[in-house]
């Protein structure tokens, strides 16, 4: 051990070019659109864009956990439908209290989480495989259960999370102040605790994880258990956003989360990325979103935009990748 | 990183005066009609290096996966210091104080030499709430981590510098100091220098050799008999499924060893002198 590397010692490493990238690409969008619409830059637009992606939002901390794992879950928006059924029927139809209702939602969710889990844990199924059969099921039991039908909110049910506070004057939801605290969370949980260093490091090399004495089927299962609850938050979002459980919900979330967790740095082959960054993918994709509509533009331009940038995060991805 | 520092201080080379530190009596393993270990002992004596050699299917992993707790014996027992031990999982060899080293290159690559160092046994923060939250300690974590590299001479400026970062022998080098920071009894190294080239191999040898300095026995499985010639203090060769020999590296020829190991020559038909007693 003679060779010292050449790499200098830094206490403050600067970011790599995947952890900045996002951050960039999102300033460069909000300026783009600056320029192109004088109305854009309001912090009434970040109010709206905030509130529309809080639901993805939160789908997308879960997906981050789980893609940091190695794994992919695509049942991510069909387990946030049923869950969204289920406290849908019980409050409103069932007359069961709501925290009770809610609470139920979140067990729904908890458990198929928790399914997808074990088959991937115990049977040593493909994480794309079980969650993709997953999001069949349980599309197929949102629809006998809902018998295809909605539930419509009451106007004054379950609306706390739509309620504003005011900063600087302009309203936001507590819900997207609840979207932005569970990434804090999550990120304050993954860098600073063990068991979210395990996380990483399960992505990594997970027999080098398990050799170091650590119950890798445990820590993955208690993974997918606890994206199931998160998606169980999503559902509580999704009630307040639509007004209502619809049996057509949650067949686009799993792709529309996948893409703010990769255009936000992290690497789907796991053990890399920033649950912020997920963030910053979040808001990347709701600034092109209303920045289109406010230049009347079709929203096909979204997509195409999109498009671009998940090839582009994904090229980085790699680029870096092979260097190292 | 604590225990291995409290250890106290032997003199490197064998010492014949003091008990085993771990030995293995008539160990048997059958699968079926297969015997994987046929009857095997094993003895390992207080800061020696035994390097464990054996021609394939000899059975030299099965006789380790026992020592090491990854597989159960169906007879024969284990002593730990002079005391029986029964290992059912990996886990328990390591709660009891060995540790083991894979040539696979055990490590997280994105993560950072001192997490590497710690996995699964990251140091928290003081208080109630640090424990209960398993709040990691980074400061402690990493200056416990230069410290103890200090200590084996491990060249690496900062320990917060992901392991991908590091050549394979550097890289082999912080898996083999993390098992040295926590082996209070025995290190096991399967291998350890198989996936690398003739520097990087040298230079996880001296750092074997600082891991036996320190006074902890090390286990060596090796097929390179250059380098088990160049570190070991004696080598036990394995053949169907027992040991054969028990020979020293500094009487025997390495052409000699190879006969033994392959059944050429009968370790009955030995001179007294190239054994290792």
């Amino acid at each position: 051990m003679t060779q010292p590397t050449t790499t200098p010692a830094r206490r403050f490493q600067l970011p790599n070019l995947s952890t900045l990238g996002p951050l960039i690409a999102l300033l460069i969008a909000c300026l783009f659109f600056t320029f192109q619409s004088d109305r854009f830059l309001t912090l009434g637009t970040f109010s709206l864009i905030l509130q529309q992606a809080s639901f993805v939002g939160v789908i997308a901390i879960a997906q981050t956990l789980i893609v940091l794992t190695a794994g992919i879950d695509l049942s991510c928006g069909m387990i946030m439908a049923l869950s969204s059924m289920v406290i849908g029927k019980l409050a409103v139809e069932q007359g069961v209290p709501v925290p009770l209702a809610i609470l139920a939602g979140f067990a729904v969710g908890a458990f198929v989480g928790w399914a997808n889990g074990l088959l991937i844990t115990k049977w040593k199924l493909p994480p794309f495989i079980v969650t993709l059969g997953m999001y069949s099921i349980v599309f197929a039991a949102v629809k006998i259960y809902s018998k295809a039908t909605s539930v419509p909110m009451p106007a004054d049910g379950l609306t706390f999370l739509a309620q504003r506070f005011t900063i600087f004057g302009t309203p936001f939801t507590y819900g997207s102040l609840l979207m932005v605290a569970l990434f804090v969370l999550t990120w304050i949980f993954l860098n600073y605790t063990a068991p979210g260093r395990h996380i990483y490091a399960l992505g990594n090399n997970q027999e080098a994880v398990r050799l170091s004495g650590i119950n890798t089927s445990r820590l993955l299962l208690s993974v997918y258990t606890f994206a199931g609850v998160l998606y169980g938050v999503a559902a509580l979002l999704l009630l307040e956003r639509i007004g209502g459980a619809s049996p057509e919900a949650g067949t686009t979330e799993n792709l529309e989360s996948i893409t703010a967790v990769v255009i936000g740095g992290t690497s789907l082959f796991g053990g890399r990325g920033n649950v912020l960054g997920t963030l910053v993918g979040v808001l990347i994709v709701g600034v092109f979103r209303s920045g289109l509509t406010f230049m009347g533009l079709d929203s096909v331009y979204q997509n195409l935009i999109t498009g671009i940038l998940i090839i582009l995060a994904v090229a980085t991805d790699q680029f870096s990748r092979r260097k190292a | 990183m604590t225990a291995a520092a409290h250890l106290p201080v032997t003199p490197p080379g064998p010492q014949t005066a003091r008990p085993l530190v771990m030995e293995a009596r008539g160990l048997v393993k059958r699968y079926g009609h297969v015997t994987a270990i046929g009857g095997a002992d094993f003895e390992l004596r207080p800061g020696e290096i035994m390097a464990v050699i054996g021609d394939n299917g000899a059975g030299k992993s099965s006789l380790i996966k026992a020592l090491s707790g990854a597989l159960i014996p169906d007879e024969g027992e284990i002593l730990l210091d002079g005391q029986p031990v029964h290992f059912r999982t990996p886990s328990d060899a390591r709660r009891a104080g060995i540790e083991t080293v894979y040539q696979d290159l055990a490590v997280a690559p994105a993560m950072t030499i001192a997490e590497n160092l710690f996995l699964g046994r990251e140091l928290y923060r003081g208080g109630a709430l640090g424990r209960a939250l398993k709040l990691i300690d980074r400061r402690r974590m990493l200056t416990e981590a230069t410290e103890h590299m200090k200590g084996l001479q491990f060249a690496i400026k900062s320990m917060s510098q992901p392991v991908e970062t590091l050549s394979g022998g550097q890289r082999q080098g912080v898996a083999v100091a993390r098992a040295a920071a926590f082996a209070q009894h025995v290190v096991i190294m399967d291998e350890p220098t198989a996936a690398l080239g003739v520097r990087e191999g040298n230079m996880v040898l001296d750092l074997i050799r600082k891991v036996r300095d320190r006074g902890l026995p090390v286990i060596l499985i090796s097929h390179n008999m250059p380098h088990v010639f160049e570190i070991a203090d004696r080598i036990h060769v394995h053949r169907m499924g027992k040991r054969a020999a028990l020979l020293n590296p500094q009487k025997i020829s390495m052409a000699d060893t190879v006969s033994v190991m392959t059944g050429a020559i009968r370790p009955e038909d030995l001179s007294a002198d190239v054994l290792a007693h």
